[in-house]
């Protein structure tokens, strides 16, 4: 059964959540519940439940980032850890590159200046790898193209049938695995670095969490 | 009167006493999220938004001070009931002293009953 101010409540419970995205999942989804069960027990004691009326009782909860920064406060979280700058730092180290490189250097600022992450996981978001995705990019252009391999058929000149094809001018064995190997790191990395860095915020969130909860 | 930093020390007063608040709303009887928000809310300017009382109930409970039960509801879905632990009512009653040697200081010097 939908009733007519649903998409208002459920408006107001996915500001809830995007304010919430930074706490461990159990207690996100605890304070959301706990929300929610107070917006139908306030939509049960209406008479006869209007826009208006809705809009009262969610007023009267208050903006959602209110309720979030409470909940920062009172659990001593503190300075809202993997806030937007540090998936605008991901972002800009995985895919800056493309923004003319300078999308790169700001990620790479944005790394550097943020708590989210310990020295040595800056080091590794830092050098793996430089540019984010654009190195891949490139060695796909000039690597591997920088050669010009020229081919041709040969034809046997009686039968005008085809021999074979012969090729000349194109990478060595050698070249080749030594370029497919840059590549594949320099595809798989930046991606690695990515999910690397994203975990690492979300669990320390986590933990500094369970910590301030732990003690009275 | 009215003006922002009078605003925010009385939001302040107000965050710190809250929870006492609670405490004492929860000492003799359980009652449920919503039937407490609003008996606070009830209160002329004891709280602003009510959503805001849920991180702070939750604390409490991590903190031992009330602790919760789920009950089922005949008019809707279980509601989570909420009582003061011992260590909450001992929490209050030290409030409760300190609160009142507090309010009466201020309360003399503010009324000038000092000079008297």
């Amino acid at each position: 059964m939908t009733r007519t101010g649903d998409h208002l409540v459920d408006e107001y419970l996915k500001r809830l959540r995007r304010e919430l995205s930074d706490l461990p999942r159990a207690r996100r989804r605890e304070l959301v519940d706990e929300i929610a069960g107070h917006i139908e027990e306030a939509r049960s004691g209406l008479e006869a439940e209007n826009e208006a009326e809705l809009r009262n009782v969610l007023e009267r909860l208050g903006d959602p980032a209110e309720i979030a920064a409470e909940e920062r406060a009172r659990s001593g979280l503190g300075r809202r850890r993997g806030g937007w700058l540090e998936y605008l730092a991901i972002f800009g180290l995985l895919l800056g590159g493309f923004v003319f490189v300078v999308g790169w250097f700001v990620g790479l600022v944005l790394l550097w200046l943020s708590e989210a992450w310990t020295t040595a996981e800056k080091v590794v978001g830092t050098l793996l790898v430089p540019g984010g995705l654009l190195p891949a990019f490139l060695i796909g252009l000039g690597g591997l193209g920088g050669y010009t391999e020229t081919c041709s058929s040969r034809v046997d000149p009686a039968t005008g049938a085809e021999l074979g094809v012969v090729c000349t001018g194109g990478p060595s064995l050698a070249a080749r695995i030594f370029w497919i190997a840059l590549a594949v790191i320099c595809i798989v990395g930046p991606f690695f670095t990515t999910a690397f860095l994203a975990t690492r915020m979300r669990r320390r969130a986590a933990l500094v969490y369970e910590a301030s909860a732990g003690s009275a | 009167m009215g003006d922002a930093r009078q605003d925010a020390l009385l939001a302040q007063m107000r965050r710190g006493t809250l929870q006492y608040c609670v405490l004492a709303l929860l000492a003799s009887e359980e009652r449920y999220g919503f039937d407490l928000v609003r008996g606070l809310a009830d209160v002329d300017g004891m709280v602003t938004s009510e959503g805001t009382i849920y991180p702070l109930l939750s604390r409490l409970r991590r903190d031992g001070l009330v602790e919760s039960t789920w009950r089922e509801s005949t008019s809707g879905p279980p509601r989570r009931y909420y009582r003061a632990t011992n260590a909450g009512r001992r929490a209050l009653a030290d409030f409760q002293r300190e609160w009142s040697r507090f309010r009466d200081a201020v309360d003399s010097l503010v009324e000038g009953k000092a000079d008297t």
